[in-house]
């Protein structure tokens, strides 16, 4: 994984994502395969290095959250005067004497994301981090790790949220049923393509036409009321409109659109 | 292993119900065995002194002692299976690994309770011996017979050591629990008798009867000795045995397995 990037893991339920980080953070044992951490074969030392926050948040349940995250930063060989700071920056420096047990699904899920930033480690490991958390929260996790990101910080990502992904990841991997499928910067894995929207009294005489169009590449779906249509470059509608017209064919609806991710998504994992 | 020890205290600090089992535990065998000698001296007292010897006596008070703790050492047990199964609730082992312990420093973790329990048992052992002792007795202070406080020590890491492998295969507190007490109070006793009667002497080796057999009751062992036993080092051999064993299998355990 390139230094600096925003690397998400993406897939369905069950392709695997948590699977892969439990055997990076060792909780779990591969069955073969090897991996390297700092390129260097890995060791409870390099993983003291990374935050990770794997699945569900794991913590004492009759302990309150400032003490979990002393148990943490004792592990991590990390100072507990960091403790405070990644409070705050889980909005939970108020709670933080409530023992674990009585904090909500988020707050738990806060703390999970808190405890993954002690001692400001240069690379986060985050599974599924927006899980649990209302709207307000799912945000504000988002723009912690855009802000992270450009701190210059290394983060994994694991989601099956499409969306999420291509809001803040600069690169990604698709895995399915445990086989990596595609892998790359986001813009190249889940391009998508344009496509326009149009019809006319009669769709027929319209297909027919747009075959003609020097940008013409291929007729994405038809149904009875428009024709969707891809060109080779994205055409200027204006322009698309006149040479319809001049044609003698007069548009009664146009309209440019960007193929869903879920469909993008979708093509890759059915292929 | 400071930084290991520091991060279990930071665990179990202000963790109520480990203290409250722990207290009990500690407080046990004091209260036991002041019981027994307040019993004892009525007894003597009523039979106007034609019993010779007092139990709490040096320095037959260590045999006594460990005769009677043997018969408790579930209770320094409970807090070690409560201490190991709640970090499989609360998946905590797994969180511990994430953040940077090695699987083998979970377990020497664990191991640390165990050992840490078995001296302090050992410890309060003294400690209360020494009080009864200067109480009820008419010798002054002895270590003589102390061998029996080792036998106990080992005893106690022994049964530890079942709660310890228990949990490790179990996780789960409830059942732990249940299993250990059965196996402890009931099922080492059923298959001891079982075996020395269709085998032989070699049911007196299993893992709580083989320091049992160290540990006889006091003076009855003089006027009774049993012909059929083994040496006192075979016994003791295998309390080794069996605290290295349950060692290997929790970290063989720990190691290999999916948290």
């Amino acid at each position: 994984m390139p230094r600096g990037a925003v690397f998400g893991i993406l897939g369905p339920n069950g392709s695997g994502k948590t699977t892969l980080l439990g055997i990076v953070t060792d909780v779990l044992k591969a069955d073969e395969g090897a991996y390297r951490l700092f390129d260097e074969a890995p060791s409870a030392a390099q993983r003291r290095q990374i935050g990770t926050l794997l699945e569900t948040p794991n913590f004492y349940h009759y302990l309150s959250a400032y003490r979990n995250l002393q148990v943490a930063a004792s592990i991590k060989q990390r100072p507990e005067q960091d403790i405070s700071r990644v409070l705050e920056i889980a909005g939970l420096t108020a709670r933080q004497h409530s023992r674990f047990k009585t904090y909500s699904l988020g707050m738990k899920q806060r703390l999970a994301i808190a405890s993954a930033l002690l001692g400001d480690p240069d690379v986060l490991v985050l599974d599924e981090p927006t899980n649990g958390l209302d709207p307000a929260g799912i945000a504000e996790v988002r723009q912690l790790i855009l802000e992270l990101a450009r701190s210059g910080k290394t983060i994994i990502l694991a989601s099956h949220l499409l969306d999420e992904v291509e809001k803040v990841c600069s690169h990604v991997a698709i895995l399915q049923k445990g086989k990596l499928l595609l892998s790359g910067p986001v813009a190249e894995v889940l391009a998508r393509e344009d496509y326009v929207e149009l019809s006319c009294s009669n769709n027929e005489a319209l297909e027919k036409l747009i075959a003609r169009h020097p940008a013409f590449d291929h007729i994405l779906h038809r149904s009875d009321h428009h024709l969707q249509v891809v060109f080779r470059q994205p055409p200027d509608l204006a322009e698309l409109n006149a040479w319809c017209a001049g044609e003698g064919i007069w548009l009664n609806h146009l309209h440019i659109r960007k193929q869903s991710l879920e469909k993008a998504f979708l093509q890759i994992t059915n292929n | 292993m400071l930084q290991i020890i520091r991060t279990e205290w930071l665990k179990v600090k202000s963790y109520r119900t480990f203290w409250v089992l722990l207290i009990l535990a500690v407080a046990s065998i004091p209260a036991a065995n002041f019981i027994v000698a307040e019993i004892t001296e009525t007894v003597r007292e009523q039979a106007q002194n034609k019993i010779p010897v007092n139990l709490y006596d040096f320095p037959l008070v260590w045999q006594t002692m460990s005769w009677i703790n043997s018969f408790m050492t579930a209770v320094f047990g409970f807090p070690l299976l409560i201490l190991v199964t709640n970090e499989f609730t609360y998946k905590t082992h797994r969180q511990n690994v994430i953040d940077g312990w090695e699987r083998k420093e979970f377990v020497l973790a664990k191991l640390f309770w165990w050992l840490a329990f078995g001296v302090l048992a050992l410890v309060i052992t003294v400690v209360s011996g020494t009080i009864l002792g200067l109480a009820y007795a008419s010798h002054p202070f002895s270590f003589e017979d102390s061998r029996f406080l080792l036998y106990y020590f080992l005893q106690v890491e022994v049964s530890m050591g079942i709660a310890l492998l228990i949990s490790v295969l179990v996780r789960r507190a409830g059942l732990a629990i249940v299993l250990y007490l059965a196996y402890i109070t009931l099922l080492d006793q059923l298959l001891v008798l079982v075996i020395k009667r269709n085998v032989g002497e070699i049911g007196g080796l299993l893992p709580m009867q083989a320091a049992d057999e160290l540990i006889p009751f006091p003076i009855i062992d003089k006027f009774i000795p049993d012909t059929n036993r083994y040496d006192d080092s075979v016994y003791l051999m295998m309390l080794l045995v069996y605290i290295a064993l349950m060692i290997f299998l929790v970290f063989r355990k720990m190691l290999k397995t999916d948290y």
